[in-house]
C-alpha cells in the first residue's frame, strides 16, 4: 500500500514535469510544424542558468531570471536561424535544431564541466510535506507539481480566456487567414516558440535542484519526451498530457518492482525453465525502469500508430 | 569525359589507399582504418537518410549490433570454430540485417519527424538495456575477443587489420554504388521525393522503406563489424547517442545529395578529430558549431557546394571569381580564429585547473598561458585580439559577399541554394 | 434517368459507397457503373466530394459503407498499390510527380512496376531494355519525349499535368481516373489536353472529374451528376444537359454567372 502512494505520488510529479516539457514541443510543432530538437536543451539550459544565477543571487531569482532568458533565446532561435532554413524543410529545420542542441551541450560543458553541478534547493524548502506510513514525503516534489500546474492554469486561461489567446489559437489553425484579418503572425509564432522554450527553462531551473544537474540532462530528458509526443501523439497538448502522467507512472513504479519474465513463466509452471534462458527472461523490471517508455512507444506504434490522441500522419 | 575522369580519379585513390599506408606510422594507420569505418558507416547512413529521406537519428543501433555479433563470432572462433576470420563482417551484416528488419518495421510505420524520433528511441531502448544484459552484451564492462590467424594470415599487425577493411570498405561502397542503379535504387529517390505517388504507382511503401532501413542497417553492420575486428572489444557505449549524432553530422557536412558527399564528411571530420582532439577539449563544441553553419549557410554541405561549382563555372569563371573567393576565406579565417580564441579561452577559465590556480591565488585571476603565450584576465590585449579578428573578418565578408553575387550575376547564374561560400557567421544579412 | 445495367461489362462499379469525416457525412450512398471502354466524367458543383470520391475509389480514404468493384472484383478496403495492381491508375487534381528526378525516371517506376520489378536489386536498370523502351514509348505518346533528362520540377504546368497523365498509364492500368486533367490550363493547352486524353485513353475505361463542359462534351460519352455526396443523374451529355433537375442543381448556376 505504501509502496502505491508513494509511487503515484512520484509518478504523477514526474509526468507533470514531463508534460512541462512536453508541452511546449508540442505546441510549438503544432503550429509551426517544427520539432524543436534541443527542446529539452532548453530545459537544461534553465537548470544551469539557475544554478548559475542561484549561487550570486539566491535560488527565488534564479527562479525567475533563468526561464526569461531561455525564452529569450527560444525566440533569438525562432526569429533569426530557422528562417534561414525553413525553404529547404521541415529535415532540414530538424537537423538545424539536432545542432544547436549539440552546441548548447558542448557549451556547457565548456563552461560548467563534464560533471554534475551541485544546484540544491533552499533549505527552507527542504521539508517533509507530510508522513505516510512512517515515510517523510519530501515538499520539494509536491512544488514541483505545484509548479507544473499553476503555469498550465495561467496558460490556459490565457488561451482560453484572453483576446491574446484567441489570435494565437486562429494562427495555429489557419495562420495564412490570422494574417489575413491583420494580426502579426511572425510575431504570434515568436511568442509561442518563445513561451514553450521559457517552460522547459522553468521546468529546468525547478527540477535541477531535485534531480542531478549534468551536461547529459539535456538528452536524457529529451528522448523521454520524444517518447511522451511519439506516445501521446504530436501537436495534441491532450495526447501529451495523458502520455507524460501515463509515462511517469509507469517509471515510478517500475523502478519498485522486482518482477521478470521469469516471474511471469513461473506462474504457469515454467518458471525453472525461464531461469535456465537467462538474459532478458531473469532480468527485473526494476533494473530497465529506464527501457519502459521505448517498450510502450513500441507497443503504441502497433496498436495505434498515430498515437493515443493523434490524427493520422 | 566526365566519366573518364572518375574513373580516373577513383582508381588514383585505390592506389593510394593500397601503395601508402605501409610506409606511415602506426597513428596513421589507425586513423586509416577508423576514417575507412567511419566512410562506410556515413555512406550506409546515407542511403536512408539522404537518399531515401528517412532522417534517422539512432544508426549507432546497428552499427553496435554488428560489432557485437562479429565478436561473438570471433569469441566463437577462439573456442574452436573452423571460420575464415576475413569474413567476420558477415557477422555484422547478417546482425545488422535482422534488427534493422525489426526496427525499421516499426520506424517505417511513422514518417516525416515522427520517423526520426522512433529511431532515436529504438537506439535508446539498446542504449538502457543492453548495460543489464551479461549473456550477449557482457553487461556494462562489454566483451572481448582476440583475433585468429587464418592461413597465412595472422591479423596481428595494424597494416593487416588496415588491408582486411579496407577489402570489406570498398566491396561494400562498390554494392552501395550498384544500389543505386537498380531498379530498387530509383525507387528510393522516388520515395524521397512523393511516397504518396509511389503507392499509386503500385509500390508497397512500407515493404520498400522496410527494405531501405535494412539495407542500411546491415552495411552500418558491416562498418560496426570492422570496428570490432579493430578493437577486439565492444561494450554498451556504442549504441551512445554521440555515435548516431557523429553520423549525422558528418553524413550532412559532407552533403547528403551526392553519392560520395558522406565520404567527404566521414574523412575530414575523423581525421580533425585524430589531429586535433588531443589538443583541445572543445573538438565537439567546433563540430556542433561547423554543422550549424552549414546548415544555414550551404544545406547542400560541402559536396553539394563543390558540386553546384563544377557543374556551373566553366574555365574562365574562375579567374573572375578567385580573387574574391581568397578575399573570403581570409575573412572565414579570421573570424574563425577569433572563435577558437574565444572558445579556447573559456576552455582554460572556467577549467578545473585554473579554479585550482584561483585557489591558490586566493581569489585574484591570475594569467594563464595559451597558444604558446601568457594572458591577462583583464588584459586589453587579451580581448582586444578578439574583437580585432571578428571585426576585420566580419568587414572583409561583408565585401566580398557582394562581389561574388556581382561576379554570378554577371555571369548571368542565379544565385542559388548552397552556392554562398559556407563560410562563417557575420554574412547573414 | 436511364441506367443501363449489363454488369458483365462494367468496369468500375460502387454500390451505395457512403463515407463520413466523424459526425459529417460527405457520400451518402453513391451508386455508378461506368461501363469498359466507356469515357465517363463526373461533374458537380464545388464541394459535392467528386475528389472525396476519386480517393474512395482509388484507395486514399477507406470507405465507411458500401461496396466497390474493379472488374466485378470487390477492390473494398484494399490498399492503393493493391487497387493500383488490380488495373486501376489515378492522376491527382494537384500536381503529384516527382519533382527531383527526371521526366524518364519518373515514368520509368511506373513501367517497373508494371513489370514486376519491385524490388529489383541486382540488375541495373539501364540494361533493362524493354523497360526502357516502353518508358520512351509512353514518353512519346505524352510529348515530352524532347524533354525526357529535365528534372521533372522545371517542366511547366501543362508538361507537368502531361507527365501526370503518363505516370497513371505507366502501370498498365485499364481502368483510368483523372482529376481534373485541364484545370487551371489555357484554351488552347486544354485543346492539346483533350487530344492527349482522347488518344491515351483509346480502348480503355476512364473516368474523370472536369469542370470544363466543353471538354466533357467533346470527350464523354455518359455524364453523371454528383451533388452533396450523392449522384443525382447519369446520362448522355446532351441528354445531361437538358435535365431540369441537373440545371437546376448545378448548371443553373454556371449559366447564370
Amino acid at each position: 500500500m505504501e509502496f502505491v502512494i508513494i509511487s503515484a505520488l512520484n509518478g504523477v510529479t514526474y509526468g507533470l514535469l514531463l508534460f512541462m516539457v512536453s508541452a511546449g514541443l508540442t505546441l510549438i510543432f503544432g503550429m509551426m510544424g517544427v520539432l524543436n530538437f534541443a527542446h529539452a536543451s532548453f530545459y537544461m539550459l534553465g537548470a544551469y542558468i539557475a544554478y548559475a544565477v542561484s549561487s550570486y543571487f539566491g535560488f527565488w531569482t534564479g527562479l525567475i531570471v533563468a526561464p526569461v532568458i531561455v525564452g529569450i533565446v527560444g525566440m533569438l532561435v525562432e526569429r533569426y536561424l530557422l528562417p534561414r532554413v525553413h525553404a529547404h524543410g521541415h529535415a532540414h529545420e530538424l537537423l538545424l535544431t539536432f545542432g544547436l542542441a549539440m552546441i548548447i551541450e558542448e557549451l556547457i560543458k565548456l563552461f560548467f564541466g563534464d560533471f554534475p553541478v551541485n544546484y540544491q534547493m533552499p533549505d527552507n524548502l527542504r521539508f517533509a510535506a507530510f508522513t505516510v506510513f512512517g515515510t517523510d514525503y519530501p515538499f520539494y516534489r509536491l512544488f514541483i507539481g505545484a509548479t507544473a500546474i499553476t503555469m498550465f492554469a495561467l496558460l490556459w486561461f490565457l488561451l482560453a480566456r484572453t483576446r491574446i489567446g484567441i489570435v494565437v489559437r486562429a494562427a495555429e489553425r489557419l495562420p495564412a487567414m490570422a494574417e489575413a484579418l491583420g494580426h502579426n503572425i511572425p510575431v504570434v509564432f515568436m511568442g509561442v516558440f518563445g513561451v514553450g522554450a521559457a517552460l522547459a527553462g522553468l521546468a529546468g531551473a525547478v527540477a535541477g535542484a531535485f534531480y542531478p544537474t549534468n551536461p547529459n540532462m539535456g538528452l536524457e530528458l529529451g528522448v523521454i519526451v520524444f517518447v511522451v509526443v511519439v506516445v501521446g501523439g504530436l501537436g495534441s497538448l491532450k495526447g501529451s498530457l495523458l502520455a507524460s502522467l501515463l509515462i511517469g507512472l509507469f517509471s515510478s513504479y517500475s523502478v519498485g518492482l522486482d518482477w521478470s519474465l521469469a516471474g511471469l513463466f513461473g506462474l504457469v509452471g515454467l518458471g525453472d525453465w525461464a531461469q535456465s534462458i537467462g538474459g532478458l527472461m531473469t532480468l527485473e523490471l526494476s533494473s530497465v525502469s529506464a527501457t519502459i517508455p521505448f517498450a510502450l512507444m513500441l507497443i503504441v506504434l502497433l496498436v495505434r500508430p498515430a498515437g493515443l490522441m493523434g490524427e493520422r500522419n | 569525359m566526365t566519366n573518364m575522369r572518375n574513373i580516373l580519379l577513383i582508381a588514383a585513390v585505390l592506389v593510394a589507399l593500397v601503395a601508402v599506408p605501409p610506409f606511415l606510422g602506426l597513428g596513421w594507420q589507425n586513423a586509416l582504418v577508423n576514417i575507412l569505418i567511419a566512410s562506410l558507416f556515413a555512406l550506409a547512413f546515407n542511403l536512408l537518410s539522404g537518399q531515401a529521406g528517412l532522417l534517422s537519428f539512432g544508426h549507432a543501433a546497428y552499427f553496435g549490433m554488428g560489432a557485437f555479433a562479429t565478436l561473438h563470432l570471433m569469441l566463437a572462433i577462439e573456442d574452436g570454430l573452423s571460420f575464415p576470420t576475413p569474413l567476420l563482417p558477415l557477422a555484422g551484416a547478417a546482425m545488422g540485417l535482422l534488427i534493422g528488419v525489426v526496427a525499421g518495421f516499426f520506424a517505417t510505420m511513422r514518417s516525416g519527424v515522427y520517423f526520426a524520433l522512433v529511431t532515436l528511441a529504438i537506439a535508446e531502448l539498446f542504449h538502457s538495456l543492453t548495460p543489464h544484459l551479461q549473456g550477449f552484451f557482457g553487461g556494462e564492462s562489454g566483451i572481448s575477443s582476440m583475433r585468429m590467424p587464418w592461413q597465412g594470415f595472422v591479423f596481428g599487425t595494424v597494416l593487416e587489420v588496415y588491408y582486411l577493411t579496407l577489402f570489406w570498405v570498398v566491396l561494400s561502397v562498390m554494392a552501395l554504388w550498384a544500389y543505386t542503379r537498380t531498379p530498387f535504387g530509383r525507387l528510393t529517390l522516388a520515395l524521397r521525393d512523393n511516397e504518396q505517388r509511389v503507392r499509386f504507382l503500385g509500390y508497397n511503401a512500407h515493404t520498400s522503406k522496410v527494405i531501405i532501413f535494412a539495407v542500411s542497417a546491415m552495411f552500418s553492420g558491416v562498418a560496426g563489424g570492422l570496428q570490432a575486428i579493430s578493437n577486439e572489444t565492444a561494450n554498451y557505449a556504442l549504441f551512445s547517442s554521440h555515435i548516431s549524432a557523429q553520423v549525422v553530422l558528418q553524413t550532412f557536412v559532407g552533403g547528403a545529395t551526392i553519392f560520395f558527399g558522406p565520404v567527404v564528411g566521414a574523412v575530414s571530420f575523423t581525421l580533425f578529430a585524430y589531429l586535433v582532439s588531443d589538443l583541445t577539449r572543445s573538438w565537439l563544441f567546433y563540430q556542433g558549431l561547423i554543422f550549424v553553419l552549414v546548415m544555414l549557410f550551404a544545406p547542400t554541405g560541402i559536396g553539394g557546394v563543390v558540386q553546384h561549382h563544377l557543374r556551373n563555372v566553366r574555365r574562365d569563371d574562375w579567374l573572375l571569381l578567385a580573387g574574391p573567393y581568397a578575399l573570403a576565406a581570409t575573412g572565414g579565417v579570421l573570424i574563425a580564429g577569433a572563435v577558437i580564441y574565444l572558445t579556447e579561452t573559456v576552455a582554460v577559465l572556467f577549467g578545473e585547473e585554473y579554479a585550482v590556480q584561483i585557489r591558490n591565488a586566493e581569489g585574484s585571476l591570475p594569467a594563464y598561458e595559451m597558444f604558446g603565450a601568457w594572458w591577462e584576465p583583464f588584459g586589453i590585449a587579451t580581448w582586444l585580439v578578439p574583437v580585432v579578428l571578428l571585426a576585420a573578418g566580419g568587414a572583409i565578408l561583408v565585401k566580398s559577399r557582394g562581389n561574388i553575387l556581382k561576379c554570378w550575376e554577371k555571369m548571368g547564374r542565379e544565385v542559388g541554394e548552397g552556392a554562398h561560400e559556407p563560410a562563417a557567421p557575420g554574412v547573414a544579412k | 434517368m436511364t441506367r443501363k445495367t449489363t454488369p458483365r461489362t462494367s468496369a468500375l462499379q460502387l454500390t451505395d459507397v457512403t463515407k463520413s469525416f466523424g459526425e459529417i457525412s460527405v457520400m451518402k450512398g453513391v451508386n455508378l457503373d461506368v461501363e469498359a471502354g466507356e469515357r465517363h466524367a463526373v461533374i458537380g458543383p464545388n464541394g459535392a466530394g467528386k475528389s472525396t470520391l476519386f480517393n474512395l475509389i482509388s484507395g486514399l480514404f477507406a470507405v465507411s459503407g458500401g461496396d466497390i468493384c474493379l472488374n466485378g472484383r470487390s477492390i473494398t478496403g484494399l490498399p492503393p498499390h493493391r487497387i493500383n495492381r488490380s488495373g486501376l491508375a489515378r492522376s491527382f487534381q494537384i500536381t503529384n510527380i516527382f519533382h527531383r528526378l527526371s521526366v524518364f525516371e519518373n515514368l520509368r517506376i511506373g513501367v517497373l512496376a508494371r513489370h514486376g520489378v519491385r524490388f529489383g536489386l541486382f540488375q541495373p536498370v539501364s540494361r533493362m531494355r524493354a523497360i526502357n523502351e516502353e518508358t520512351v514509348d509512353i514518353l512519346e505518346r505524352v510529348g515530352l519525349e524532347p524533354r525526357a533528362d529535365h528534372l521533372a520540377g522545371d517542366l511547366t504546368y501543362s508538361e507537368q499535368r502531361a507527365l501526370e497523365i503518363g505516370m497513371t498509364l505507366t502501370t498498365g492500368a485499364d481502368v483510368i481516373l483523372l482529376d481534373e486533367p485541364t484545370a487551371g490550363m489555357s484554351r488552347e493547352e486544354t485543346a492539346k489536353a483533350v487530344e492527349l486524353i482522347r488518344s491515351v485513353t483509346e480502348g480503355k475505361t476512364l473516368l474523370m472529374v472536369e469542370h470544363d463542359m466543353s471538354v466533357v462534351f467533346s470527350l464523354c460519352d455518359r455524364v453523371s451528376v454528383l451533388v452533396y455526396g450523392s449522384i443525382l443523374a447519369t446520362d448522355t451529355p446532351e441528354r445531361i444537359s437538358a435535365n431540369r433537375q441537373v440545371q437546376e442543381a448545378y448548371l443553373g448556376e454556371e449559366a447564370a454567372t
